[in-house]
């Protein structure tokens, strides 16, 4: 490092030894010290520590640093001479021009300025490297410094009302004392910001040299005002950030310090170890300083600064552990900045060489286990962003084939001469070499950054094992929560899902099979009889079982080649799901996709299943927004397409007649698809799906209900999901932009005719509706109907009528007959 | 002909169960729609000359007219009786337990001759199968078009199939539809 240089610094000059009784406060003085605060506070503004410390260690500084120390001290000593000249003249008429309070402030900060500003611009000339660097760091404090003086040059000036009142009574060490305190609180402020600027400019020119600047600053940090504290912190790490070398620092051993070594290297040796001793001491103020509220945001926005540009450095993995911890927190902004931090460590394998990735892998595994799977999904989504390298298998496998074959030869090689004398020498000969490209293969290895393909293999296998010890305990968490209590929600569920589907294919075949059971059960399908399933289905919502759905059926495409695995159980909860399905509470997204994959991507021909899946999805168009209806619209066609024995739904041969297959008649309600029979019924569906308030879907269902005697196959080239993002509430539009590509169709039916018959005539007459004749129609209807009514009612009276009035006859007759009675007797 | 007693029913059902599983509930109570009555009969079992046959009600109760001596055949013939008394489906039996199977197997068109043949399905011309399926379960085979071919029992489970080897077997064959042809007298 330095020359141990005997050079003995002078302590600075102690102002004049006055007794302090000898000096008479007058009133007028205390005017002056009131008015000219700045002039006693020269006590706080003496920065005793870095005295001590230059007159201490000044040897061990460096010439260029002793120069540029001993410029500042120089302008230290004016101003404090300046300061203390005018301290001791307490004499207002001998002072220099005084100016207002506003005045006086700028006259006195102004020097300073003028002294910062001119370091500042030295540093700036001497050293070009770093100077736009430190422009630009000086911005970040410099913005908040000034946002914060001017905030407190607001408050201070209410503050220096109140102190006024009270210093008049105090005695002139009282009164400096509580000036002092005032001011430290302000002006400390400012001298720190300014000192922070500094080093930080000192630094980035120059690290080698400055590097104790490094701890200075560290100690700025370590204040106990907040705001300092985090100025310290965000400048530290901009400093860092450019600072840390490219490899990591290891402390030199015993021995190693006990050789004598060249002067650079000692050098190095110095700087590092500051480096690593205040990158310690800072990272450890930082996690201590997260545990406060105040703090934490912009230790933890330091934090992944620092894990996202230099995750190779030492302590990785305490900044690691924190990161992976706060993916938790319940401030977004937080979880945010450690989600797209992990996230770019996952994808920048390359700066750390794969080791971070295991680490951060098996911390959030750990941190998955711990809290019982009850986590923001963020946590377990970063996992999505992870790759693998499946070339590594191949290369590992030619080398293990090369180094086989090297052995064979050296074998032979080795068996061959072993048999003559002479070849001894050759044979030696031949072993030098073999030994000396060992040798060399090994030194080549150690000295080339790249990781060994073995390492990078093993580092690959650790991942996977621990995403997927992840991933099946979510699975296991879930199944164990439905099984015993009611409601309990799983957030995890929906990321572990997608991720399992991504990495299906990395899944060893001895665990497919559980893992298809596992999903079988969350489905909530199976043959099974007992509860324990059923309430599984219950508990988990329509999104989440099609989740299951469709990440099996990716599981089984991605193990093709293994075998090709019907899932038959699936098709039966798909089929069942579809009916379940309502639009507000579930995620369309979700249904579609699994539409998608299970039925449009399918190479099946089972006709039954298909046409099973055709009747209920037309079913369900009627009943269901235009958007879901679309995608249904869109699978049914594709279906339709694919399977020609099902277009005899689209006929109007109810009982399905000779390709019905064994089911005679159509049930609606039944479970699985094979036996719902839906060979024998037809699609009347699309019959009121033609007269749909959406021209698009209108035209579809009339498309598909021409689809067998059309000559030109319209092939729509949209996906039921693009059907659906096209049509939801949020596009609202009534124009669909798939491109129609016409076909012609060159089959010849023997049966056109008279299918062609049946059909026009089915759309004839559902197409040339005569508004009026319906009308007039139904008037007649109406009108016969009231004419009965009133008939009925008529007759009614007519009848009572009739009965009153052969009631009055009767009576009449027995009257009469009662009188000739009378008469009779009385005669 | 008289209907099945007590052991001979649970032979046929077990029979047919390892085949159906919990659709054989369709099996039995199939509603039928023969004969002129409005309201639709069952189904049932009945044992004529060591043969089951699946007849519906209305066409038994015509049956019983014609003298057992004269009877050849009713309904469908599902499978025999053996002298030791073990039950046997029969290739006739097919249509009804493929329209019920659980586990069904589908072969790919190389090897479909060589099923119709008598043979054993192997694993390379395997092309399709479904879930869960245990060694000793019925599995109907069918080819790629979905037309049913025969049936027989799973040698393996579905998960040991995927690590079989080419020839290795996984439906030891039991009757396929090449018997009409070849055993025609025997049916």
């Amino acid at each position: 490092m330095g020359k141990k240089k005997q050079k003995v610094v002078l302590p600075p000059d102690l102002p004049p030894e006055i007794s302090e009784d000898e000096i008479e406060i007058s009133d007028e003085d205390l005017e002056f010290v009131k008015e000219n605060r700045d002039y006693a506070g020269f006590v706080s503004r003496l920065d005793t520590q870095s005295i001590t410390k230059h007159v201490t260690r000044v040897a061990d500084v460096k010439e260029g640093a002793l120069e540029a120390i001993y410029e500042k001290r120089l302008q230290k000593k004016s101003v404090v001479k300046e300061n203390e000249e005018s301290g001791v003249k307490l004499d207002p008429v001998d002072a220099l021009p005084v100016k207002t309070l506003d005045g006086k402030l700028y006259y006195r900060a102004l020097p300073k300025k003028v002294n910062g500003e001119d370091e500042n611009k030295a540093g700036e000339d001497e050293k070009d490297d770093g100077a736009d660097k430190g422009i630009v760091k000086l911005t970040k404090p410099e913005r908040r410094a000034k946002l914060k003086k001017i905030k407190k040059e607001a408050k201070k000036q209410g503050k220096e009302l109140t102190e006024t009142k009270e210093a008049e009574q105090a005695p002139q060490a009282a009164v400096l004392a509580e000036v002092k305190k005032d001011l430290t609180a302000e002006e400390a402020f400012e001298s720190k910001k300014h000192k922070l600027a500094e080093l930080g400019i000192a630094l980035l020119a120059d690290p080698e040299s400055n590097i104790k600047s490094l701890k200075e600053m560290l100690q700025i940090a370590r204040d106990d005002n907040p705001s300092i504290a985090k100025l310290g912190f965000l400048s530290l790490l901009a400093v860092f950030k450019d600072i840390i070398p490219g490899y990591r620092i290891r402390l030199p051993t015993e021995k190693e310090l006990e050789m004598k070594v060249s002067k650079d290297v000692k050098k190095m040796r110095f700087h590092e170890s500051t480096l690593l001793s205040t990158y310690k001491g800072y990272l450890q103020k930082l996690i201590a300083s997260e545990k406060q509220f105040a703090f934490h945001q912009v230790v933890v926005r330091c934090i992944c600064n620092l894990l996202d540009s230099v995750p190779h450095f030492n302590c990785r993995e305490s900044l690691l552990e924190v990161v992976v911890r706060n993916l938790a927190s319940h401030d977004d902004v937080v979880r945010k900045l450690c989600y797209t931090t992990i996230k770019s460590l996952f994808t920048n394998e390359g700066k750390h060489g794969g080791e971070a990735t295991v680490e951060a892998v098996r911390l959030i595994a750990y941190h998955v286990k711990a809290n019982n799977c009850q986590l923001h999904p963020d946590f377990v989504e970063v996992l999505m962003s992870l790759s693998f390298d499946e070339d590594l298998r191949r290369a590992e496998v030619q080398d293990r084939d090369n180094k086989a074959k090297h052995k064979k030869n050296k074998i032979k090689n080795v068996k061959e001469p072993s048999k003559l004398q002479e070849n001894d020498r050759k044979k030696s000969k031949k072993e030098l070499m073999a030994k000396t490209r060992e040798e060399v293969s090994a030194d080549y290895k150690s000295v080339s950054l790249a990781p060994d393909v073995m390492e990078k293999i093993k580092m690959q296998s650790e991942t996977i094992s621990a995403v997927f010890e992840t991933y099946f305990r979510i699975l296991k968490h879930t199944m164990i929560s439905t099984a015993a209590s009611a409601s309990e929600a799983h957030p995890l569920l929906a990321p572990c899902l997608n991720g399992l589907g991504k990495f299906s294919h990395l899944v060893d075949l001895d665990y497919i099979g559980d893992l298809m059971n596992y999903l079988k059960k969350l489905a909530g399908g199976g043959s099974s009889q007992d509860n324990s399933s059923q309430k599984c289905s219950e508990n988990l919502t329509v999104s989440e079982r099609l989740r299951c759905c469709i990440v099996a059926f990716k599981v089984m495409r991605n193990n093709l080649d293994a075998l090709n695995v019907d899932l038959q159980d699936f098709f039966v909860q798909l089929y069942n799901l579809v009916l379940e399905y309502r639009p507000g509470r579930d995620q369309g997204e979700v249904l579609v996709e699994a539409l998608k994959i299970m039925l449009c991507d399918d190479r099946q021909h089972d006709m039954q299943k298909a046409a099973a899946f055709v009747k209920r999805l037309a079913t369900f168009s009627l009943s269901i927004g235009s958007a879901e209806s679309m995608a249904a619209l869109v699978t049914l066609k594709n279906l339709l397409q694919k399977n020609v024995k099902c277009r005899n739904l689209l006929e109007n041969d109810a009982g399905g007649g000779s390709v019905s297959g064994s089911i005679a008649i159509y049930q609606p309600y039944a479970t699985d698809p094979n036996l719902s029979g839906a060979l024998a019924s037809v699609l009347w569906e699309l019959n009121l799906l033609s007269k749909h308030y959406h021209p698009a879907i209108s035209t579809m269902a009339s498309g598909i209900s021409n689809m067998n005697t059309a000559q030109n196959q319209i092939y729509h080239t949209l996906s039921p999901q693009q059907a659906f993002m096209e049509f939801s509430l949020e596009r609202e539009s009534f124009n669909p932009k798939g491109d129609i590509r016409k076909s012609n169709n060159k089959r010849k039916r023997a049966n056109e005719s008279s299918i062609l018959a049946g059909i026009d005539s089915t759309s004839d007459t559902s197409n040339s509706i005569n508004e009026d004749e319906v009308s007039k129609k139904l008037s007649k209807h109406f009108t016969v109907l009231h004419n009965i009514k009133e008939n009925e009612r008529l007759r009614g009276e007519l009848d009572r009528v009739t009965l009153s009035l052969n009631l009055y006859e009767e009576y009449k007759k027995q009257k009469k007959a009662g009188r000739t009675k009378i008469k009779k007797n009385k005669i | 002909m008289r209907p099945l007693d007590e052991a001979e029913t649970t032979a046929v059902f077990e029979k047919l169960f390892k085949f159906t599983g919990n659709n054989l509930k369709n099996i039995v109570e199939n509603p039928s729609h023969e004969g002129p009555d409005p309201n639709p009969g069952r189904y049932c079992f009945r044992l004529h000359k060591n043969r089951v046959y699946y007849v519906s009600e209305s066409l038994v109760k015509r049956a019983t007219n014609i003298a057992r001596a004269n009877l050849v055949s009713l309904g469908m013939c599902i499978g025999k009786f053996t002298h030791s008394g073990k039950f046997h489906l029969t290739i006739q039996a097919l249509n009804l337990v493929a329209a019920n199977a659980r586990h069904k197997v589908w072969i790919k068109p190389t090897s479909e001759m060589s099923f119709l043949y008598g043979n054993h399905v192997l694993k390379g011309g395997l092309g399709r199968i479904t879930d869960s399926i245990a060694p000793g379960d019925g599995v109907v085979v069918f080819s790629m078009s979905d037309v049913a071919l025969g049936f027989g029992v799973a040698a393996k489970s579905t998960q040991d199939c995927r690590k079989l080897d080419p020839n290795g077997i996984v439906v030891l064959h039991q009757a396929d539809i090449g018997e009409y042809l070849r055993m025609e007298d025997e049916l």
